[in-house]
């Protein structure tokens, strides 16, 4: 699989692949522009022949049916050419996201959560068109510019007309392109503040309208709406600025092209007068410059469009630049299927880019089919040992094992198939809930999923729904609440049946009752398979083999759970603060039992 | 139970209507929805018509000086000055009085532009303004039927294109429309036999221009769909690309953006074709055109009917004649898109707030300064669609008094709290504070009475401080300090990069869960509501945090009547009351000691929350 090591090579390569239609297109509108050029010295022969009086019926009509036929030439072939130019930009606009999307697959965590979303988006949408359009339209006008430029001297040249007033009629007109290339990066400038301005309006409203309850609950709804108006209003401010310098523009162009008919008229005027110019030449001039306005224009165009792109592509050289944290190593093994021990020897582990470490001298051996609990304080690192175990973040050398063997040597596929991962935070996608459940394999069939929906306690809620398992979630899976998010996601989890599971902080969400009745499935489920838990909530991994107490970062008690309350740490004591006392329940149990 | 929000017609699930306005499950006619958002549109222009009339008359003069170029060219032709003795002196006074066009267009046609951006920027603020407070003011349901992002893309999105109608649309109606007009006025005054042959040409390029209108709108809308889709499914997985990863499922997600990639290029081939196929026939129609007047006119001028300057002029006229044609139906899409905004934002104006502040006749005298904290729920039946979520149900509350309510999910207990916030109105009995039923409360002076901390506390992008205090200029930064100590998350705050003027990105991120929490905590205090409800705010904590939140909490609820949901029965513990409820109703209430006597509902979530009934006996032993 040849990746695209350079931005560069991205449109390089697309050209490469393409040339022979891309040499195709442009010659075809070669053709049709100098086809078209043809149409003023037509004109100009037939008011020639007017003025001398050689017309007649038949010429006439001949001059029509010539006119009509460069015309016909004209539009196919343009047409004929546009669409295959067309039609191989928007196949680079396909291939570049399709290239994209796959490199995102493979770059890490540390990669996203260091860039916006909002960026990426930016390059796979924005920065990819702007390349498309400045290929397809380059082309285009390059070409349309270029022939049409060249017949057209040509033409003048072969009429006849004095080439010394060519030149100096084309004068005024060659202020055009430097015109474009001047006004043209400030006027994108002032268009681009434009644009950021409506994002920070966009942006605002979001959070309003994200936030109107707390805006509702507080009556603070003129204060939010004196913020909000303040960015309506810069965004008016910069539309009018913008406004300012492309009205100009827009204006000056056709005034060059006055200048230099102005011109035209005197100078080429004096010329018929003194005869050494034809009526029919004289039109012809005309016309003809009327005719360069345009294609003087599109080289302005096309340098800007240039400019442009080079900063699209650029960008997009950066980003496919970027190596995977995350590399399988060149003679990796797969994981025995049925390898289910963990192991974790002397683990110390530094976020890049952090002070200090979020786990140190970590030991923890699990063998297979036995049941972790990981507990602490939010920050303590529990999360992060999750993570380097799924190898979303490379652990040092040495520390984790899996099966026997350092999880750096292992296949990150046979790793992670291996893995039933229950994240903390329950993102889901915006598919059915059954696509959701299935996503570590979408064709399972749909007992499956409604076995680990029973297991999650979630099989009767969505039944509840109009459409059971195929109903569509939105955003982020938001229209179910945050314990339904949970459960669906923990059936994701459990619906892998993998040898070893990890759940992450994964029944916080629900209610004590549902909790247990889960808890109580699981047990069943993960009978003789490997299940490390890791929770706030003592009530979740009571049950486990071993508990282990982290506290920042290191291990702070292990043991059973009965083994860590008489021990008195720290596990008691915060076994003590949730259970909210137990001595003073206990008391009244014992009150009421006696009575 | 408001278990998803996934069924049933979003407007036929609110618990108001207002009947005449909306027309839930039946179509009201397109036409007469249009003409209303468009009378809409016009009020807001209406201020601005002194401007608009100047912009005509700049157009005017712009183009007129435009179209008199070709007439000075004719002049030069025909009038044999070309080959008169003296025609020289003529032509170059021809040259200058074209030059003085030349300058006047440009003058004008600068103007003309920046004083319609500036009457239509205008417009547009204003439209925004007031849809940002139309939606504002809407009730909770509203809300809930209208997620996040389609309100924003009304907000930004629709007004966007609402403003390029007036940047471009009407530009170009204006511009090249006057530009119609006058070509066929001069053409007209040059020769009308000659004009009126070339107004053959009207009907068969509005011929095109309908024919394609149609198919160009939808292939455009396709492809904006189909973009739309795919930017979408990108953001999703972006945000969730660990999780597949973790998962392994690359493969699988990059097949999926395949096929939308795909669908993708499908539809922008088939707007590129109609798009092309449009444009060419337009320019074979252009220089057919001039084909025509040359033979017509060639007949004629043979016929000595016609003299060559004026066919010279027609060429260069019919040839003008299709620019502006050309670009008023380009602006067609943007006009199709406008209308389509028009009419989104037309629906989210129609819709009046649910909940309303009573009408100066029922409002009654309340004074929040004033309020004791006496809250009572007076036979209250709500549900959000078909169904009751609360049945019959009673409670009443002393002022200053500590309740928890507790119950399995969908027992009512969010709503009966979001019911006295009056985000909904109960469909039957009423509530009260301090006596005064609630819909007889101004919005303003209930919502500085009764304060609400939600599960998943909502930060703002500014700093800690703004935050705090709502950026209320009211409140100083001192006042907002001394609620963040009095609430215990002094010590979280000063450990911050930047302490109190730390900025916090939208949505709380770069905080934990609790230290958002007790920001909202100091919210709380600083805006002093008499009643307080906390919505089960305590899940998702370790027992540290908690403890924290506990101590704030009592700190909070001291003198303020407070109402705690939660799922945890260690907050609870401490109550004057605790209430159980299930399925709508109150089963059980008392304090922890009554209720564990009784030994129903609220015990057997307690030995749930603690393991096994048989575990605490042995503890008990």
């Amino acid at each position: 699989m040849r990746e695209a090591r350079d931005g560069r090579e991205l449109l390089v390569g697309h050209l490469r692949a393409h040339w022979y239609q891309y040499l195709f297109a442009v010659s075809i509108m070669a053709v049709a522009h100098v086809i078209h050029a043809l149409f003023p010295g037509v004109l100009g022969s037939f008011t020639d022949d007017l003025h001398d009086g050689k017309l007649s019926h038949e010429s006439v009509v001949r001059y029509f049916l010539m006119l009509v036929g460069i015309a016909a030439g004209h539009s196919a072939l343009f047409g004929i050419g546009q669409y295959i130019n067309h039609r191989l930009g928007r196949r680079f606009e396909y291939n570049a996201r399709r290239r994209l999307f796959r490199h995102f697959t493979r770059l890490g965590e540390t990669y996203f959560s260091r860039h916006g979303i909002g960026r990426m988006l930016s390059y796979v949408m924005n920065d990819v068109q702007s390349v498309r359009e400045s290929i397809a339209n380059g082309l285009n006008q390059t070409t349309n510019a270029t022939v049409l430029l060249v017949s057209v001297t040509v033409m003048m040249a072969f009429s006849g007309i004095p080439l010394g007033l060519v030149a100096v009629c084309v004068v005024p007109l060659l202020v055009i392109p430097f015109l474009v290339v001047t006004f043209g990066p400030r006027i994108r400038q002032r268009s681009q503040m434009v644009q950021e301005s409506l994002a920070t309006m966009t942006a605002a409203a979001e959070e309003q309208f994200g936030g109107i309850r707390v805006t509702k609950t507080f009556a603070t709804e003129p204060i939010a709406r004196g913020r909000f108006a303040e960015t309506v209003d810069r965004i008016r401010v910069n539309q009018l600025r913008l406004v300012k310098l492309s009205s100009l523009f827009q204006a000056s162009l056709p005034f060059t092209g006055a200048l230099s008919l102005v011109v035209a008229l005197a100078w080429g005027g004096y010329h018929v007068t003194s005869g050494r110019l034809t009526l029919g030449n004289f039109v012809a001039l005309l016309l003809y410059l009327r005719m360069i306005v345009t294609p003087l224009q599109q080289i302005g165009n096309v340098i800007n469009m240039m400019q442009r792109a080079s900063a699209s592509l650029d960008r997009l050289n950066r980003l496919l630049a970027v190596e995977p944290d995350i590399r399988e190593a060149e003679d990796a093994v797969a994981l025995p299927p049925e390898a289910a021990d963990i192991e974790v020897r002397g683990l110390t582990f530094t976020y890049p880019n952090a002070k200090a470490p979020s786990l140190t001298d970590v030991c923890i051996r699990l063998p297979r089919g036995r049941t972790l609990g990981i507990v602490g304080r939010t920050g303590s690192g529990k999360t992060t040992l999750a993570k380097l175990l799924l190898r979303v973040y490379d652990p040092p050398p040495g520390t984790v094992f899996v099966g026997g063997v350092d999880i750096r040597e292992l296949t990150l596929e046979s790793l992670r198939t291996q893995i039933a991962y229950v994240p903390q935070d329950g993102f889901l996608f915006s598919t059915t809930i059954r696509d959701n459940i299935a996503f570590s394999d979408r064709k399972m069939p749909l007992e499956r999923v409604e076995r680990a929906a029973k297991m999650a306690d979630l099989y009767e809620t969505v039944s509840g729904f109009p459409n059971g398992f195929e109903t569509k979630l939105g955003e982020r899976g938001l229209t179910l609440s945050g314990g339904q998010r949970q459960r669906t996601s923990l059936a994701r989890g459990l619906v892998k049946d993998a040898p070893i599971l990890v759940l992450d902080d994964s029944v916080s969400a629900v209610d004590a009752v549902t909790e247990t009745a889960i808890l109580r499935q699981l047990r069943e489920a993960r009978r003789g398979k490997t299940t490390i838990i890791i929770a706030h909530r003592l009530s979740a991994v009571r049950h486990a083999d071993e508990i282990v107490v982290l506290e920042d970062g290191r291990i702070a008690e292990r043991g059973t759970h009965e083994e860590l309350l008489r021990r008195g740490g720290i596990y008691a004591a915060m076994h003590a603060l949730q259970e909210g006392g137990d001595e003073r329940c206990g008391q009244a149990e014992r009150t009421a039992t006696r009575n | 139970m408001r278990a998803s929000r996934t069924d049933g017609d979003p407007e036929l699930k609110a618990g108001s209507g207002t009947g005449r306005t909306r027309r839930a499950g039946q179509a009201a006619p397109a036409e007469l929805k249009r003409r209303q958002a468009l009378g809409i549109l016009l009020s807001y222009a209406r201020p601005h018509r002194k401007t608009f009339l100047a912009v005509v008359f700049c157009s005017l003069l712009a183009i007129s000086a435009d179209l008199l170029q070709p007439v000075l060219i004719k002049i030069a032709i025909d009038d044999r000055l070309l080959f008169e003795p003296g025609g020289l002196a003529m032509l170059l006074g021809l040259a200058g009085v074209y030059l003085v066009l030349a300058v006047i267009s440009l003058l004008f046609s600068y103007w003309q532009a920046n004083l319609l951006q500036g009457a239509g920027q205008s417009i547009v603020a204003r439209l925004r303004n007031d849809l940002f407070r139309h939606i504002s003011d809407q009730s909770m349901a509203f809300f809930d039927r209208h997620p996040v992002g389609s309100l924003v893309t009304n907000e930004s999105s629709d007004t966007e294109t609402i403003s390029q109608f007036f940047t471009q649309v009407l530009h170009s109606l204006v511009r090249d429309g006057l530009m119609l007009v006058l070509i066929l006025a001069f053409m007209f005054a040059l020769d009308a036999k000659l004009a009126l042959y070339c107004l053959i040409l009207l009907p068969l390029i509005a011929l095109i221009a309908v024919s394609f209108r149609r198919r160009l709108r939808a292939s455009y809308q396709q492809t904006r769909a189909e973009l739309s889709g795919m930017i979408a499914f990108v953001a999703e997985n972006l945000a969730g690309m660990s999780l597949i990863q973790a998962f392994h499922q690359e493969k699988e997600q990059a097949a999926r953006f395949a096929e939308r990639n795909g669908r993708h290029f499908r539809a922008q081939m088939r707007e590129v074709r109609t798009t092309l196929l449009f444009n060419r026939s337009f320019d074979l129609l252009g220089n057919l055109s001039v084909a025509f007047v040359v033979w017509i006119g060639g007949w004629a001028v043979l016929g000595e009917r016609l003299e060559f300057g004026v066919l010279y002029a027609f060429i260069s006229y019919v040839r003008q004649f299709f620019q502006p044609i050309n670009q008023i139906t380009q602006q067609w899409n943007t006009l199709q898109s406008t209308l389509v905004s028009m009419d989104r934002l037309w629906r989210i104006f129609s819709v009046q707030p649910a909940i309303r502040d009573p009408e100066p006749e029922e409002r009654a005298d309340f004074r929040p300064e004033r309020v004791t904290g006496r809250v009572d729920f007076e036979r209250i039946r709500f549900g959000y669609g078909e169904g009751h979520v609360l049945h019959d149900l009673d409670l009443h509350i002393r002022p200053g008094e500590f309740v928890g309510i507790v119950g399995a999910t969908g027992a009512g207990k969010s709503s009966l709290v979001h019911l006295l916030c009056r985000f909904y109105d109960v469909r039957e009995g009423a509530i009260r504070i301090d006596g005064v039923d609630i819909r007889r409360i101004p919005l303003e002076a209930l919502h500085r009475t009764v304060g609400l901390v939600q599960q998943e506390p909502f930060l703002f992008s500014g700093s800690i401080v703004d935050n705090v205090r709502l950026f209320d200029p009211a409140f100083s930064r001192e006042d907002a300090i001394r609620a963040c100590e009095r609430v215990g998350a002094a010590p979280m705050i000063r450990r911050l990069p930047d302490g109190y003027d730390t900025v916090v990105s939208e949505r709380g991120s770069g905080l934990s869960a609790g230290e958002r929490q007790l920001i909202s905590f100091a919210r709380v205090l600083l805006f002093n509501p008499r009643i307080l409800i906390l919505d089960e705010a305590t899940a998702h904590l370790d027992s540290q945090t908690e403890q924290r939140i506990q101590e704030a909490l009592e700190v909070v609820s001291k003198g303020r009547t407070t109402l705690v949901i939660a799922h945890r029965l260690s907050t609870v513990r401490r109550a004057d009351r605790i209430i159980v409820m299930r399925k709508g109703r109150i089963v059980e209430q008392g304090t922890h000691e009554v209720l564990m006597a009784l030994n129903g509902e609220y015990a057997k979530l307690v030995r749930h929350a603690r393991g096994s009934f048989e575990q605490v006996s042995e503890l008990a032993k």
